[in-house]
């Protein structure tokens, strides 16, 4: 009876304990076991491997002419592979030591009110070389750390949340600004039509009303003469 | 002949605000057009970029102050029954219904008769409570960004920046082309309506333009106290000096900021 107990026990134990020895067949696939052993982050660059006989249904030569040097400029922007997640942004751009920053940024730089008027260099901010990516994670323009490594350096106390401030605004009454900075380019337009729709209404009021005047006429006649 | 149409206190308050406003106008042009040359020589009289915005912070945060003293004021006034139903500022239906009749006369029609206050005067008059809600707030959030980001994004700078401008520039393209074509184009004011502190207001043009006014003066018996002779030459002088001043200022500003707009990076 003791034996026919433990026999059904482990039976049973080995059908409902056999859940982990499942969970091990996704290292059958492939790609993880090749991650297994490969010891870098699996990501690479463009330039980093060999050409393949790339995908019928995507033109790379197009995407490769628009960035800059071997860059994924076009990689989504908020993951890694993007350039602002890189240590070095700038590896791999062709004569980088000979160029500068607004060579290739200028849209950017004269977005930047802080370059425009205050005079303040692209490297004040951005760094030495090599310049890191502002999501790379030790980038002193990383968000988590801007406002204290960046900020601060003339705003003093400045906080993440004033680190928020948009350095390079985008123009507020740019089609594009609408899909980066809504709530700027609504309530600029919206202004802007108060504003043109105020001095249209009342210029033209006062224009009318000056010409009418010229043709009144006053009552010449004094107080006590009314009396 | 001429009528007192502003008491010593209001047209201090005037003359304030047109020295507050000028200041502010010329120190905040000085830096929105900072690039050009235009700019540099408003800002030059200041001590440059720096002190303009040092300058126009001092001068905006007066005008708060002013702002307030007045509406204490204007509430004193109210409190103690110092005014009758026809010196309120407050727009009415019969507003709506002259500014109407204002509009049928310049294409022919009558002359409407107004009250103490025209419509054109309230709407001057609401205008810069507009202005210095949207001014004063958005000036006071640019006053210290570092402070205001600790109560918002940071990036309700952006907006406050824009809104500023934007809002002054409206404000100054009212003033200076709207509110001084009123007082010094129109026939019988030009070349300067005497009736803020120059000379008081003239009195055949009142009762030209504000008959109902003149009307109730009269029925009350306050009529003879109001009236007063031509104006001390000293005063008219001052008057002109101090109003063809600002306006000719304004005037360039306006000229002067349309033809460098497009040097300037925004």
């Amino acid at each position: 009876m003791q034996h026919k107990l433990i026999l059904h026990a482990l039976l049973l134990a080995g059908v409902l304990l056999a859940a982990p020895v499942w969970a091990q067949e996704e290292v059958t696939s492939g790609q993880y076991r090749y991650k297994d052993r490969e010891s870098s982050t699996g990501y690479y660059e463009d330039y980093e491997v060999r050409p393949g006989r790339g995908s019928p249904f995507l033109q790379w030569d197009k995407v490769q002419e628009e960035g800059i040097g071997y860059s994924r400029i076009y990689a989504d922007k908020y993951r890694p592979g993007n350039t602002r997640f890189r240590a070095d942004a700038h590896a791999g751009v062709y004569d980088y030591r000979y160029k500068r920053c607004a060579d290739c940024h200028k849209d950017k730089a004269m977005i930047n009110r802080h370059v425009t008027k205050e005079d303040i260099a692209c490297r004040q901010c951005h760094g030495g070389e090599p310049m890191a990516g502002v999501e790379y994670y030790y980038s002193p323009m990383n968000p988590i750390r801007r406002h204290a490594y960046v900020c601060s350096k003339c705003h003093q106390g400045a906080s993440a949340s004033y680190a928020r401030y948009l350095v390079h605004e985008p123009p507020p009454f740019a089609a594009a600004t609408l899909s980066v900075f809504p709530k700027l380019y609504y309530s600029s337009w919206a202004m802007l039509f108060l504003v043109l729709g105020t001095l249209a209404f009342f210029l033209t009021h006062t224009g009318v009303w000056v010409i009418r005047d010229l043709f009144t006429k006053k009552d010449t006649k004094g107080v006590d003469d009314e009396d | 002949m001429r009528i007192r149409r502003f008491t010593p206190v209001q047209k201090t308050f005037h003359l304030l605000l047109i020295a507050t406003f000028l200041t502010q106008s010329v120190t905040g042009m000085a830096r929105m057009y900072s690039t050009t040359l235009f700019g540099q020589v408003l800002g030059a009289p200041f001590g440059g970029y720096e002190n303009c915005l040092a300058v126009h912070k001092v001068v905006g945060l007066a005008m708060i102050v002013l702002f307030a003293c007045h509406v204490i004021y204007a509430l004193f006034l109210v409190l103690v029954g110092k005014l009758e139903k026809g010196d309120s500022l407050i727009p009415a239906l019969r507003d709506f219904k002259e500014f109407f009749s204002h509009l049928r006369w310049m294409l022919g029609g009558r002359l409407p008769e107004f009250e103490r206050w025209a419509y054109w005067e309230k709407f001057d008059y609401w205008a810069v409570f507009w202005g210095m809600v949207l001014l004063g707030r958005t000036g006071i959030m640019l006053y210290n960004p570092v402070e205001t980001a600790r109560f918002m994004d940071g990036s309700e700078l952006n907006i406050a920046l824009w809104m500023h401008r934007l809002e002054a520039v409206l404000a100054m393209g009212y003033i200076f082309l709207v509110h001084f074509g009123v007082v010094v184009l129109r026939k019988h004011s030009f070349p300067m309506d005497q009736a803020m502190w120059g000379g008081n207001a003239d009195y055949e043009m009142m009762k030209l333009e504000k008959p109902e006014w003149i009307a109730r003066l009269r029925a009350g018996g306050r009529l003879d106290g109001l009236l007063v002779k031509e104006s001390a030459p000293v005063l008219t002088a001052f008057s002109y000096l101090v109003g063809l001043g600002g306006v000719s200022l304004g005037v360039y500003l306006i000229i002067g900021g349309l033809i460098n707009a497009r040097l300037v990076p925004w």
